[in-house]
């Protein structure tokens, strides 16, 4: 530790940290614009120049390490002197069009010229005019604006692992852009937007639509992927216009996914379900609320007497309370069939337990040396837990992966497997690593080969102190799965490694928590049908993997419930009840991410027409059965109740048949990442982007 | 003794009576300043601050970018914008009303204005008639700017140098 | 009368001098076979060079038996020597006629250079407009190869070193000596914020010595004939000889070689003073990047470091700009603030905006648009970028602007007044 004094305030540090993170940590303010704490030092904008005793000129604060005993004064002459300097030399080319810059309100160029400009200008010759570049559907771009300060160039080399954005051209006509005419097509392109200071890039679909002091930020955590990042999300007059990062050093950092901030606009979908609806006669008809529940009710009950007959497919991105409201309304009714696992086609290893979480916290992924990621895009399913995963692979993990060619990664991969077959190549890769710890085989793998990179793959996860297997949505999808994680955890224990069954959406975890019990068996019911089914949340025919099945299955159904969000064509087809539910900000409740951290949110915009929150809905017709125990008057009481049953995971002691002769290749469905619920499903500038432009590149 | 003397001088002399007179007879040979509303009216300074108008540019682009600073401004929040790109790209207002009940006549919005497409006029003779009339709508304000653009503008040209 | 090319030009009047032929005749490569002997070892190089009093040639001054002491030779990894062959200062056109005439001499250099540092691996960075001096210098290196004088385990001594050539794009920037190590790399030619300095973090994070190519050429000749001759052929803090970019208004413009410490005076008549019969106006005594000097001062110094500040100017790279009576400064300094405008990198702020400035606004004074305040903008600005930028690009376009408008600002006030030059009879 070393002793600086800034502004003659003595402030602690460790001795090579840079001055300007000491002076943050003491709440003495620097102006900047080219640092930012998660990106590496360009000292480019020079505007966070002070004074060091010693030094003749000012220096920048972003990269001078501080050394024991060094006197900084921020606020002398000379530091505001080359602070105003830089100051005037970056307002000299930036245009006076605040008043129609969405950024206006929320710039930092703004803010610190209100510090450190001059209010008249002594620049009078022509100012710099840039073209804009149309770089997708997600970040609109006004080039004249920006200040260089090339913290989205860093970005996208050291975050997004794409180098889609580069500087060109010298001196002032140095242009911040694409090189050639294309658009930026990363997963988390959209952290652009905040990272850039002024409105050089700001949001597509956010545009001109509101200005920043009309919005109200609330606190929430995003709906979409197991991460469960945290968000803020903005509204005006009660209705949300946009989503931001809110930082959470152990979930998201700084960073969201593009599908966690653009997603919002789906709220506002002319899709929406405004009304409850019920077909009579092949008719649909609106109707008010206490009247659609009673006709639900009524049109229940008959199959109440054999509810085996009755099946509810359950959103895996349903907070927490819904989910347990559902159970305990249909435990009630006597309905035990009860999924929430539509992208997974084998369910027999359920029998053992299940436990799909991260064996780790998501900060100590970036601690890892060695990983093994089996049938996993991570980058498109999980772009933040990618994103851990490759601040380890810059620090020298080893990354492996068996997956379905034509997966397109931002990391280094060690050892690459493309297969179509899963479960062969890991048990090559079980075998050698058998081989290398001289432990015995088991019978089933006796007519297993195995070649180098299967050794390879294996040595690095044994020789690696802290290594890891991941089976991400690919392997839970396969007809093997309960294969693969017979395989993957008997790796694990061979090589030491940790094991994570990694949970693809935003309450996976949760759900699975409460429905362990629940017996199930997803693909059997799609393919024989039920009578009745009640689908919360989703919609069957996009979002189970047995598409067509499930599209069958519905049709054929006698009754069909959907709580939906959203109305469609086809589910007017199929549905008998239709009510519309409230998501994402309109709701209020909990979600488990993938490291099991609880995270409540509470409702802060009006849901759209009569939509209400699921887990009201589930309580009113709680109420209407006669039911015992639903008189909850808010999500609180719900959560209370379901933290009294002290629900844990168990890690289950896989028993699964390790049958191999009987493994075909099977094409892998990839889910696009832009089709994974319906709020993505339904916004506009996420649909226009490549990513959604894949159908399934694997078959 | 002086003082009472003087004091005697004051109160039988009528001296102050005769000031009052003074005061009296001037203003009664004077020019006449009564003005005979609504006959007659008084003049009105270019600042003056009465119905709102929003401008247009001499080729009939309106002027107004929608940056939402007049709303901002407001102390008594009587306006009320939605903003979305046009076509073309630009940012243009969708609603832009001003409900005259609330509004105190401040002026702050014309002052925060930064292309002086707000405006306040000289005209102060307006009344409603109907619940709802009180709202000034996007094209209300539009056509009565269009009305009144002469006097908008020489307005603003007379007051130039002072703002 | 002025003993000239001693050192580095040396050969240069020889037949085909580039040859390696000429260049063994003349005695080269015996350095380089007594240090690979072992009868040299690197601290006694380094000694050597440090009593020639060689400083860098590059225009920093920065004495090179020093810079290379901050080089451990025994420290594990690769580490690199790379030569700066750039020079793209305006006025600077030395360096060409090393590469073109005495090429051999620069590669016993920086061989024997980077065996002092440790660094097996050499890079000779050149100027992209260079096309001939590129091509003597590769198959130079190619002969010197054939010699056995390059390569693996060089004459037996279990030394390996080898040379490669990178040929620049024609930027200025290049020659600023990280954005010259990003230019090798492959990037953009963008200086890097120093500290870490290349002797820590250089060529592709490596350990990294960068020299100016007279520098390096000079080498052999000081371990030849010993450092106290070298330095004894100079003054006291600068020794040696020095190498003259001779431009401008001359009857002879020309590179010229002479002690340290030479009279301007002589010099100049060296170049056969200034053309046309005409009187000397003011000299650029070291690349445009020093500041301009008037006739009084500049011929009352001498070429060195310490007689060139005391003028108040600097020696630099040593390229003298030499401009007669006749010469309008307004239009010299639109050149120079152009020339420092198109090449600025455009990374940082001070510099990418305060070029663009002082370049119009000398551009709109020239055009007899000039405005009364504008004298004061241009001392404002340029005083603003100095001192304030990562790499020296920024200071270098700031220090003409300010030396021509302290010294010739009635010319700049006729052009504001008159709208017309000084010449002009308006």
């Amino acid at each position: 530790m070393v002793k600086v004094e800034i502004n003659g305030q003595v402030v602690e540090a460790r001795e090579g940290d840079m001055l300007i993170d000491v002076a943050d940590s003491a709440s003495i303010s620097i102006p900047r614009f080219c640092y930012h704490k998660k990106l590496s030092i360009a000292a480019n904008c020079r505007m966070c120049l002070v004074d060091v005793e010693g030094a003749w000129k000012a220096v920048p604060a972003c990269a001078t390490p501080v050394t024991d005993g060094m006197k900084v004064n921020t606020r002398s002459p000379k530091a505001i002197a080359a602070q105003k300097a830089v100051m005037e030399f970056l307002l000299i080319n930036h245009p006076l069009d605040c008043p129609i810059c969405d950024q206006g309100g929320e710039c930092e160029l703004q803010d610190v010229a209100m510090d450190y400009g001059d209010d008249v200008s002594q620049y009078s010759e022509a100012k710099r005019i840039v073209g804009d570049r149309n770089v997708g559907s997600l970040i609109q771009t006004d080039m004249t604006r920006c200040i260089h300060c090339t913290r989205c160039v860093r970005f996208g080399q050291e975050i997004a692992g794409l180098k889609e954005l580069g500087a060109t051209g010298r001196s002032e006509w140095m242009e911040i852009g694409t090189y050639i005419e294309k658009s930026i097509d990363s997963e988390l392109s959209g952290n652009m937007i905040d990272l850039c200071p002024v409105g050089a890039l700001t949001n597509k679909p956010f545009r001109y639509k509101a200005r920043s002091w009309e919005l109200k930020a609330h606190p929430t955590v995003a709906p979409h992927d197991s991460i469960g990042s945290n968000i803020f999300v903005h509204t005006r007059n009660g209705e949300v216009m946009r989503v931001v990062p809110r930082e959470n050093e152990a979930i998201n950092e700084t960073w969201i996914a593009d599908r966690d901030r653009f997603s919002c606009e789906a709220l506002h979908s002319a899709d929406r379900l405004t009304q409850p609806k019920v077909k009579a006669e092949g008719h649909w008809s609106s109707m008010d609320w206490s009247l659609a529940l009673q006709v639900t009710v009524e049109k229940l009950k008959p199959y109440l007497a054999n509810p085996e007959q009755i099946a509810i497919l359950l959103s895996p991105n349903s907070t927490l309370e819904e989910v347990y409201l559902v159970k305990k309304l249909a435990n009630a009714l006597g309905i035990n069939n009860i999924e929430h696992r539509l992208r997974q086609q084998d369910f027999s290893a359920d029998q053992y337990g299940i436990n799909q979480t991260l064996a780790m916290r998501l900060a100590d992924v970036e601690a890892l040396d060695s990983v093994l990621v089996i049938g996993g895009h991570l980058r498109k399913d999980l772009p933040l837990l990618n994103n851990r995963l490759r601040k380890a692979q810059l620090n020298g993990c080893e990354v492996n992966v068996v997956n379905p060619s034509g997966l397109d990664y931002n990391l280094g991969i060690e050892h690459q497997v493309d297969t179509l077959s899963l479960v062969s190549e890991l048990a090559s890769i079980l075998k050698a690593a058998n081989e290398l710890v001289d432990q015995d085989n088991q019978v089933e793998l006796a007519a297993v080969t195995f070649n180098a990179t299967h050794t390879a793959i294996a040595n690095s996860l044994i020789k690696g102190k802290k290594s890891a297997l991941m089976l991400g949505l690919i392997a839970q999808a396969d007809v093997h799965y309960s294969k693969i994680l017979q395989l993957a955890s008997q790796l694990a224990q061979t090589t030491g490694s940790s094991f994570s069954d990694l949970p693809a959406f935003s309450n996976t975890v949760g759900a699975n928590l409460i429905l362990a019990s629940n017996s199930a068996d997803l693909t059997n019911w799609l393919a024989n049908g039920k009578k009745v089914f009640i689908n919360v949340g989703i919609e069957p025919e996009f979002d189970c993997l047995l598409a067509d099945q499930a599209l069958r299955a519905m049709q054929q159904a006698e009754l069909v419930i959907n709580l939906t969000a959203f109305d469609s064509v086809s589910q007017q087809n199929y549905a008998d009840i239709m009510l519309p539910i409230a998501i994402f900000a309109e709701n209020a409740g909990t979600l488990v991410n993938i490291q099991q951290d609880w995270q409540s949110f509470k409702l802060f915009a009006s849901a759209k027409g009569e939509a209400k929150p699921a887990w009201k809905v589930l309580r009113v017709l709680g109420n209407m059965f006669d039911l015992e125990g639903f008189d909850y008057t808010n999500t609180a009481e719900v959560l209370a109740e379901i933290k009294a049953l002290n629900l844990s995971i168990k890690q289950p002691d896989y028993q699964c048949n390790l049958d191999l002769s009987v493994i075909t290749p099977t094409p892998s469905s990839l889910v696009p990442c832009y089709s994974v619920d319906g709020m993505v499903r339904r916004s506009p500038a996420l649909q226009a982007t490549p990513d959604a432009q894949l159908t399934n590149p694997l078959n | 003794m002086i003082g009472f003397i003087k004091h005697q001088v004051k109160t039988f002399g009528l001296i102050e009576l005769f000031k009052g007179l003074a005061v009296t007879g001037k203003y009664f040979f004077k020019k006449k300043i009564t003005v005979r509303y609504p006959e007659e009216k008084t003049p009105l300074s270019p600042r003056f601050r009465g119905h709102h108008a929003l401008r247009r540019y001499a080729n009939g682009e309106e002027r107004c970018i929608a940056c939402k600073l007049c709303e901002a401004v407001c102390p008594a929040n009587a306006i009320t914008i939605e903003a979305e790109e046009r076509e073309d790209g630009s940012r243009r207002t969708t609603r832009y009303d001003i409900d005259m009940f609330k509004c105190i006549y401040c002026g702050f919005c014309e002052e925060a204005c930064p292309v002086d497409a707000v405006v306040e006029t000289r005209v102060f003779e307006y009344e409603f008639h109907q619940r709802g009339e009180n709202i000034m709508t996007k094209d209300k304000l539009l056509a009565f700017g269009d009305k009144h653009e002469a006097q908008i503008a020489a307005d603003r040209a007379a007051d130039a140098k002072y703002r | 009368m002025v003993e000239l090319n001693l050192c580095c030009y040396r050969n240069n009047h020889l037949d085909k001098s580039w040859d390696i032929d000429t260049y063994i005749s003349q005695g080269g490569y015996q350095v380089w076979k007594q240090v690979l002997s072992g009868e040299l070892t690197p601290q006694e190089i380094i000694d050597e060079v440090k009593v020639s009093n060689l400083r860098g040639r590059g225009g920093a001054g920065f004495p090179t038996g020093l810079k290379w002491s901050f080089m451990n030779r025994h420290s594990p990894g690769q580490k690199y020597i790379v030569c700066n062959s750039d020079e793209s200062e305006p006025g600077t056109c030395k360096d060409r006629d090393i590469m073109r005439y005495n090429p051999h001499q620069l590669i016993e250099g920086m061989a024997i250079a980077g065996y002092v540092i440790g660094a097996s691996v050499g890079y000779n960075y050149i100027r992209g407009e260079f096309w001939e001096p590129y091509d003597r210098f590769t198959r130079a290196i190619m002969q010197a190869r054939e010699a056995g004088m390059l390569g693996n385990n060089i004459l037996g001594s279990g030394w390996d070193f080898d040379l490669n050539t990178h040929q620049g794009a024609g930027a200025y920037i290049c020659g600023e000596e990280t954005a010259l190590l990003e230019s090798i790399e492959g990037k953009k030619g963008q200086p890097r914020f120093k500290p870490p300095f290349p002797a820590s973090y250089g060529l592709y994070g490596k350990p990294t010595t960068i020299n100016n190519t007279e520098t390096l050429a000079s080498i052999p000749m000081i371990l030849a004939k010993g450092g106290d001759w070298f330095a004894k052929l100079g003054v006291p803090g600068a020794g040696g000889t020095k190498l003259f970019s001779m431009s401008g208004h001359l009857e002879k413009p020309a590179n010229y070689e002479i002690p340290m410490g030479t009279p301007f005076k002589d010099l100049l008549s060296l170049a056969g003073g200034v053309w046309k019969g005409r009187e000397l106006k003011a000299v650029i005594p070291g690349g445009s990047s020093t500041a301009v000097l008037p006739a009084d001062k500049a011929l009352a110094m001498n070429m060195d470091y310490d007689s060139i500040a005391k003028a108040g100017s600097f020696l630099g790279a040593g390229s003298v700009i030499v401009m007669d009576d006749q010469t309008d400064m307004v239009k010299s300094l639109e050149r120079l603030t152009w020339f420092y405008y198109d090449e600025s990198c455009g990374q940082c702020t001070p510099c990418r905006e305060g070029t663009g400035w002082m370049y119009r606004v000398v551009k709109r004074i020239r055009q007899g648009k000039g405005r009364p305040e504008d004298i004061e903008t241009l001392k404002d600005v340029s005083g603003k970028i100095t001192g304030r930028v990562i790499c020296g690009l920024g200071d270098a376009a700031a220090i003409p602007v300010a030396s021509f408008l302290q010294h010739f600002e009635h010319e700049f006030r006729h052009y504001i007044d008159h709208g017309c030059s000084i010449f002009d009879r308006a």
